[in-house]
């Protein structure tokens, strides 16, 4: 079974009561990017994935994982 | 800027060019209808001649939005944030189809050769036509594609 990179980015974005829009503005990207990122459509670089991260205020590693 | 925040700003461009791209891409292709009309004429007259350089002026404008991401006349941070990371995937996933399918033509091109001469002018203008026109479909397909849902 191929390996996926799933994520809780939309849990943790409504969590903390952010939009997509909010969330874009502060990592410096377009909506349409945290769309296909929260989506699983487009895999983020490592610098994003950390940006991403930091502005959730979580480690990547609990923002981010393999799935089998 | 209007009111509004450079990812606003950012998100509203590159929403319109998502809507545009595809337009562009049917205005550039059906060109090549005028193109053919042109050449298997019986003469050329200037006119005909203008026509060519308008397509030829639209390929460099395409190909140079295409490379640098467009957007010439905005703010620094706005092009910068319109070209993030997914745009970026997006322009060299389509960049690859395009040289992908000028290829492909260019072999079809060469067949073709082996049975009727086709004149230098024909053969870059067929080639760069497929490879401009599937790179600007591919574009236009992943940006809707990405804004969907947004």
């Amino acid at each position: 079974m191929p390996e996926r990179l799933a994520n809780g980015l939309k849990d943790r974005r409504t969590e903390i009561g952010l939009t997509q829009a909010e969330l874009a503005e502060r990592v410096g990207v377009t909506r349409k990017t945290v769309n296909t990122v929260e989506n699983g459509v487009f895999t983020p670089s490592a610098t994003l994935a950390i940006k991403l991260a930091q502005a959730l205020g979580i480690s990547v590693e609990q923002l981010f994982w393999i799935e089998r | 800027m209007n009111g509004r925040s450079v990812s606003e700003r950012a998100d509203f461009l590159s929403r319109r060019r998502a809507r545009i791209l595809p337009a562009l891409a049917i205005i550039y292709l059906t060109q090549q209808a005028s193109y053919i009309t042109i050449r298997s004429g019986p003469a050329h007259r200037a006119v005909d001649e203008v026509k060519i350089s308008a397509w030829l002026v639209l390929s460099a404008v395409l190909l140079t939005a295409i490379a640098t991401n467009g957007f010439w006349f905005q703010p620094r941070e706005v092009r910068s944030m319109i070209d993030d990371e997914l745009t970026r995937a997006n322009r060299n996933d389509a960049m690859r189809l395009g040289f992908i399918f000028a290829m492909l033509t260019c072999i079809v091109v060469y067949f073709i050769t082996m049975f009727e001469p086709v004149n230098g002018r024909d053969a870059v203008h067929i080639v760069m036509s497929d490879g401009l026109g599937a790179a600007l479909i591919r574009w236009g397909w992943l940006e809707r594609f990405a804004h969907r849902d947004a």
